[in-house]
């Protein structure tokens, strides 16, 4: 119990656009919490900043109560924050296996050999990858994919994930499984912070809801309460986005 | 870790050239000795350009690490011994290269290269017009040990490949491996994976230029004279680079091959075509990129990085 | 004061070879996303086609202008096709290989044929100055500098106006995985490559008048060109022409100032190069 992230009014400028404006939200350990919005509501930069890739403008970032606002990927990878990203980004000249091997053996400070190659042998039964193990990572399947991104994120043992829109492209059986998985990681004691456009999935698998448009938040609660807000539905409708 | 590297390969090679003088090579003696001292000492700054290679930093400054190798061990050699000498020079390579590596953190591809290149050409001005470095007339070095042991430099040279070999396996077969090649394939992916892109780029630069200025040190004890053209000479940080792609990327045999390959090709062809030697030389390069994508390494069986 | 507003001419002179040059690199690199360094070669053969032609036909080097476009596209076509073309698939250090080893089979093919000695085409023009005021302009260093310029404002009005243009500026923007080429992009590919070609050879032929035609200028220039899109940013072909600007300046005061001469022009044009680069990274952080 308690809040194991907090963003607290977290601002971000690109050139001449306000990305996020005093942006505040938590999530809840053992919660899975959604990031919804319309295209451009800043929801990945929102990401990138919690990942460490950006800086904020302003604000800060607490991660388990300490501030991690200005610690670089790899720490906050390390205190056991991790991130699956949207445009998968496999390590193509490592096979799959190797590329989870990064994550379990660098993910946390003195890991040894044989430990990380045990939990990488975990995560691939997790996620379904056993067969897929040797392949170079540059030839798979978009499915795979997206599995490996996850496994990959999985594998350096986080106690928050961040999903980067990772139903985007599967078909409605392979979403479902999708959800499953991240429901067992969620009961494995992984809290989840995910961006997703898939409203469907967004009912399935949310606690909470926050919906940013235009770089701030415009509501947030459960899925029912989220939807039937007037400022959410001329966010999404009123504009046509 | 697997077996990579095909370790009974790396192993003949060495011993060959741990054994070279001590073979029957009657009237081709003194010749081959020299070439393969030139074979040992250029594969050896061919695999510490690799080392480096391999997070993705593409380095035109392994010239500079050459010639502050050789400048720093000609220099101080008078004062506190051969060996000495040539530890304090490749410190002073390396000391160079965490000075560049920091600077250019946030710099890749060609503008890493570029950075580099410029490093390089500001360091040969510097050895050109400092009072202490002999300026273009060049710099006298003393002979190893006094001159007294004839195959000194050919061993020494030796001990630096044998150096740069073991550097290059420890990097190929332990851990390190995964945090180089994730922190060349995609820095970003590699840090929220949690690996520490930065010490993994600087040590692997560090490393490279140490190794880098060893070979310079011996250089200069051979040739028992440095001028700033040759020691920090852009064509020699070119062929650092030709040969690990020629012999293979990102590996220990693809150098080691690559190096006798194409030095051992260059004085043949300077050799027997005399004039001109240099056009075939170039039409081979071509050559075996249209052929041989992989370089020497893949005639060997596939292999990854 | 004058001294400086005269080095300074002749550096703003100089500059327009340089951008010739560095913007037909920057085309290759941008368009076709190859790292050619074989591209000083083609400003080589420019070079050595002026001479032969002014030495043994007594052509003009103006007519040769037009005819060292023309070749020098001509052989960086047929240098895209059978080259090129096999290795855009490759890893980028392969092509880095591939066009190193044509550099030094072009270079040495020409010191095998012309020997190391430099020549000049000397037409009697050649010495003309003007004077603007107290300053002193050579003729062919003008002339070279305005039909530089005059090139590439054709060149951008080609590359905004025509459809070829800009098809090629859309392949230098998203540029596809190959293997998935059309045949337009495999056209516009061989243009760029071609044009970065005789944008190369034709400066040759100015240099040919304005310094000397020799075996071994290609890879400085080829260098020279690397630094300059390198300091104007990758994509960024309208940086190119300050950036080369900053190039001849920088050699222009060198010379003029300090007397020291050989090494130190190239080194402050490099120390300047190295510090816009890391300050450039630096401040995007």
């Amino acid at each position: 119990m308690g809040k194991v992230l907090e963003v607290i009014r977290v601002s971000k400028r690109f050139l001449g656009l306000q990305a996020l404006k005093e942006v505040s939200l938590h999530l809840e350990e053992g919660e899975i919490l959604a990031v919804i919005g319309p295209n451009g509501a800043g929801k990945s930069t929102l990401l990138n900043l919690l990942s460490g890739l950006l800086r904020p403008d302003s604000g800060r970032i607490l991660f388990q109560g300490q501030d991690i606002t200005h610690l670089p990927p790899e720490a906050r990878t390390h205190l056991g924050l991790g991130r699956a990203f949207q445009i998968v980004q496999p390590l193509p000249e490592l096979t799959v296996r190797e590329n989870l091997l990064v994550g379990a053996r660098f993910g946390k400070p003195q890991v040894r050999q044989k430990e990380a190659e045990a939990w990488v042998e975990e995560v691939l039964r997790l996620t379904g990858l056993e067969r897929r193990a040797e392949a170079l990572a540059g030839e798979l399947t978009l499915l795979e994919d997206k599995r490996l991104e996850l496994a990959r994120a999985l594998a350096t043992r986080p106690r928050v994930l961040l999903l980067d829109e990772v139903m985007a492209g599967l078909r409605p059986k392979e979403a479902e499984e999708a959800v499953a998985l991240v429901r067992r990681i969620r009961d494995a004691g992984v809290s989840i912070l995910f961006i997703e456009h898939l409203m469907p999935v967004v009912r399935a698998l949310a606690d909470r809801v926050v919906v940013l448009d235009y770089g701030e938040v415009i509501a947030e609660g459960t899925y029912q309460k989220v939807a039937q807000d007037q400022r959410v539905r001329e966010a999404y409708l009123g504009r046509g986005a | 870790m697997k077996g990579f590297g095909h370790p009974t390969l790396i192993l003949l090679f060495l011993l060959f050239f741990a054994l070279l003088p001590y073979l029957p090579l009657g009237i081709w003696r003194a010749f081959l000795l020299d070439v393969g001292f030139f074979v040992l000492l250029f594969t050896a700054l061919a695999l510490s350009w690799d080392l480096v290679a391999r997070t993705g930093q593409l380095s035109l400054a392994h010239g500079a690490f050459f010639g502050l190798g050789a400048y720093g061990a000609g220099l101080l050699a008078p004062q506190v011994g051969t060996l000495p000498a040539l530890c304090l020079g490749a410190l002073a390579a390396g000391a160079g290269a965490l000075v560049l590596g920091w600077v250019t953190l946030r710099l890749h591809g060609l503008y890493f290269a570029m950075a580099s290149l410029a490093f390089s050409e500001v360091l040969r001005t510097l050895a050109l017009k400092l009072p202490f470095t002999g300026g273009p007339i060049g710099l006298p070095v003393l002979p190893p040990f006094g001159g007294n042991w004839p195959l000194a430099a050919y061993y020494l040279g030796f001990s630096v490949l044998l150096l740069a070999t073991a550097l290059s396996l420890w990097a190929e077969r332990s851990p390190f491996r995964l945090a180089q090649a994730a922190t060349r394939q995609s820095e970003a992916v590699a840090r929220v994976l949690g690996v520490q892109v930065v010490r993994v780029k600087l040590w692997s630069l560090f490393l490279g230029s140490v190794v880098a200025g060893l070979a310079g040190g011996v250089y200069g004890m051979k040739t028992l004279f440095l001028s700033p053209y040759d020691a920090f000479s852009l064509a020699r940080a070119v062929e650092a680079l030709v040969i690990p792609i020629f012999g293979g990327l990102y590996t220990t045999l693809g150098p080691l091959l690559g190096g006798v390959a194409l030095v051992s090709l260059e004085q043949a062809l300077r050799l027997w075509i005399q004039e001109g030697y240099l056009v075939v030389y170039g039409a081979i390069l071509i050559l075996v990129i249209l052929f041989l994508p992989r370089g020497l390494v893949g005639v060997l069986g596939r292999h990854r990085g | 004061m004058e001294l400086l507003l005269q080095t300074l001419l002749n550096g703003l002179l100089m500059s327009g070879i340089y951008a010739l040059v560095a913007t037909g690199l920057a085309l290759s690199l941008g368009v076709v996303g190859i790292v050619n360094f074989a591209h000083g070669e083609f400003l080589m053969m420019g070079a050595f086609l002026s001479y032969l032609l002014f030495a043994f036909r007594g052509v003009d080097p103006l007519l040769s202008l037009g005819l060292a476009f023309l070749a020098a596209f001509l052989v960086g076509g047929l240098a895209y096709q059978g080259l090129i073309r096999p290795v855009l698939k490759a890893p980028e250090l392969n092509q880095m290989l591939l066009t190193f080893g044509l550099a030094i089979l072009l270079q040495n093919l020409a010191l095998l044929l012309f020997g190391a000695d430099t020549r000049v085409v000397a037409p009697p023009y050649q010495a003309t100055t003007l004077s603007l005021g107290p300053f002193f302009l050579g003729a062919v260093p003008l002339g070279a500098f305005l039909l530089s310029l005059a090139i590439l404002l054709l060149l951008q009005v080609f590359l905004t106006r025509s459809r070829l243009g800009l098809a090629m500026r859309a392949v230098a923007q998203n540029r596809l995985a190959p293997g998935l080429l059309g045949i337009e992009a495999e056209r516009v590919y061989l243009l760029a490559f071609g044009l970065a070609a005789a944008l190369a050879g034709v400066a040759g032929v100015m240099l040919s008048v304005m310094l000397y035609a020799s075996p071994t200028v290609g890879f400085t220039f080829t260098l020279k060109s690397f630094a300059i899109v390198a300091l104007a940013g990758l994509g960024n072909l309208k940086g190119v022409v300050p950036a080369s600007f900053v190039l001849a300046l920088a050699e222009a005061l060198v010379s003029t100032y300090l007397p020291g001469g050989g090494g130190l022009v190239e080194a402050v044009f490099f120390l300047v190069l190295f510090l816009a680069l890391v300050g450039r990274a630096w401040r995007e952080a």
